[in-house]
């Protein structure tokens, strides 16, 4: 025990907290940038048991970030390297490499046996999975993530606390990972070691846990803000985007096969004769949408615009994807029906 | 005077860290749809935080002077 006596002695922790260490086991996926911060905290504060989750094979271009690595690393398997580095900072530490990647079919067998799991992967897909069997095994989860010089932290599924995805819900939406974006190894170092402190703060049992917490992190100013979650939107459907109406010029709604969608109330002016379009009332839409075929394309317009987006919003909300406002009004429609007769006739 | 901090891609987008906006009222749906039409921010997924605390987007707020909104988009480097 000799060589943790300087933390034995902190308040909080002790022989005690020292041997919760001991008996404590810590799964980390990804031993890229994160993970390489994560690991060897773990390893030299005496945590008993490690497992390291990733496929990938060192790359040059890793090690300006993943300092657990060397350049004759480079080819070799990152969990081989990574156990190799930490087992020779302690010997007796359990270091288990498991050279994978984390997917539906292996994280149930992955993380059955461990106590708490870090999350230091950079893919948003493996979160989720993550997220949601940690979830459902009541496995705490320490989520650690960065972009370009700002980081994010907090602890999900902790005590019953929000998980990942009710944080951010799952949407078909793209986020860069760092391969793209750039990332200073400074950036990763930081919100690793962060996500250490809280794995420390969790098998201690001291201070207080980012559970229904989101810090961010900001590397170029140093500011560090805590949010509360809570009220969070927690539809991954439509409900928890803005929807958004895209307008188009009237000459090329005019052209298109779709639908043409008057929605100005009964007896405005101009008229359309109802060839041309069809006809339903902002004010009556909701009742009939029974009417339209969310299959087609449908354009609609009013007297200048406002309308036609709402009710393009509208029916948005009701699971129409193909609708579009025309930039106008009716008196654009008109002028275009007009010059269309003049040329047949 | 309201205050919009921006993170992540959504900070890109603005291209700025913050700005403050000089509207004394203004309701959270409001000022999510002018930021959409300013920055395009809806293509994005992120939650909404008003003076440190996330609210549901969808949720009728009136904002105030001196209130401070975050936009907080996930990350997802490491």
């Amino acid at each position: 025990m000799e060589r943790f006596q300087r933390q034995i002695i902190l308040p909080g922790v002790g022989t005690a907290g020292q041997n919760k260490l001991k008996a404590c086991s810590v799964l980390v996926i990804g031993a890229g940038g994160l993970g390489c911060a994560v690991l060897p905290y773990l390893v030299a504060a005496g945590v008993g048991k490690i497992g390291i989750v990733d496929g990938d094979r060192v790359e040059e271009s890793n090690l300006h970030r993943q300092v657990l690595y060397t350049e004759s690393s480079i080819g070799v398997l990152k969990v081989d390297a990574a156990k190799q580095t930490l087992q020779q900072m302690n010997s007796t530490a359990q270091i288990v490499a498991i050279p994978e990647f984390l997917s539906e079919g292996n994280v149930e067998s992955l993380i059955r046996s461990y106590d708490l799991i870090i999350d230091a992967t950079d893919n948003l897909e493996v979160r989720y999975t993550l997220d949601k069997a940690s979830s459902s095994f009541k496995k705490p989860l320490i989520y650690g993530s960065i972009f370009r010089f700002q980081g994010q932290v907090s602890v999900f599924n902790y005590k019953g606390g929000p998980s990942y995805s009710s944080l951010f819900p799952k949407e078909e939406k793209a986020v860069l990972n760092c391969e793209e974006a750039g990332v200073l190894g400074t950036t990763v170092g930081i919100i690793g070691m962060l996500q250490a402190n809280e794995a420390l703060k969790i098998i201690l049992g001291i201070g207080e846990v980012l559970s229904g917490r989101l810090l961010i992190y900001n590397m170029l100013t140093n500011d560090q803000q805590i949010f509360e979650l809570g009220g969070q939107s927690v539809a991954p459907s439509f409900n928890s985007r803005i929807e958004k109406v895209d307008l188009i010029n009237p000459e090329l709604a005019f052209a298109m096969k779709g639908i043409l969608l008057d929605v100005r109330e009964v007896g405005e002016k101009p008229e359309i004769p109802s060839g041309f379009c069809h006809k339903l009332p902002l004010s009556e839409l909701e009742s009939r949408l029974g009417e339209l075929d969310k299959e087609r394309e449908i354009t609609l317009f009013c007297q200048a615009g406002g309308r036609a987006i709402k009710a393009g919003k509208l029916l948005k909300k009701a699971g129409f994807s193909n609708v579009k406002a025309i930039r106008g009004g009716a008196r654009d429609i008109l002028n275009l029906i007009k010059n269309e007769m003049s040329k047949t006739t | 005077m309201i205050t919009v901090n921006y993170f992540g891609n959504i900070a890109e987008a603005a291209q700025s860290d913050s700005e403050t906006l000089e509207y004394n009222t203004l309701s959270l749906a409001e000022l999510l749809d002018l930021l959409d039409s300013k920055y395009a921010i809806g293509k994005f997924p992120f939650q909404v935080a008003v003076n440190r605390k996330i609210v549901s987007k969808q949720q009728i707020l009136s904002l105030s002077d001196s209130d401070e909104i975050a936009l907080l988009p996930p990350f997802a480097g490491g």
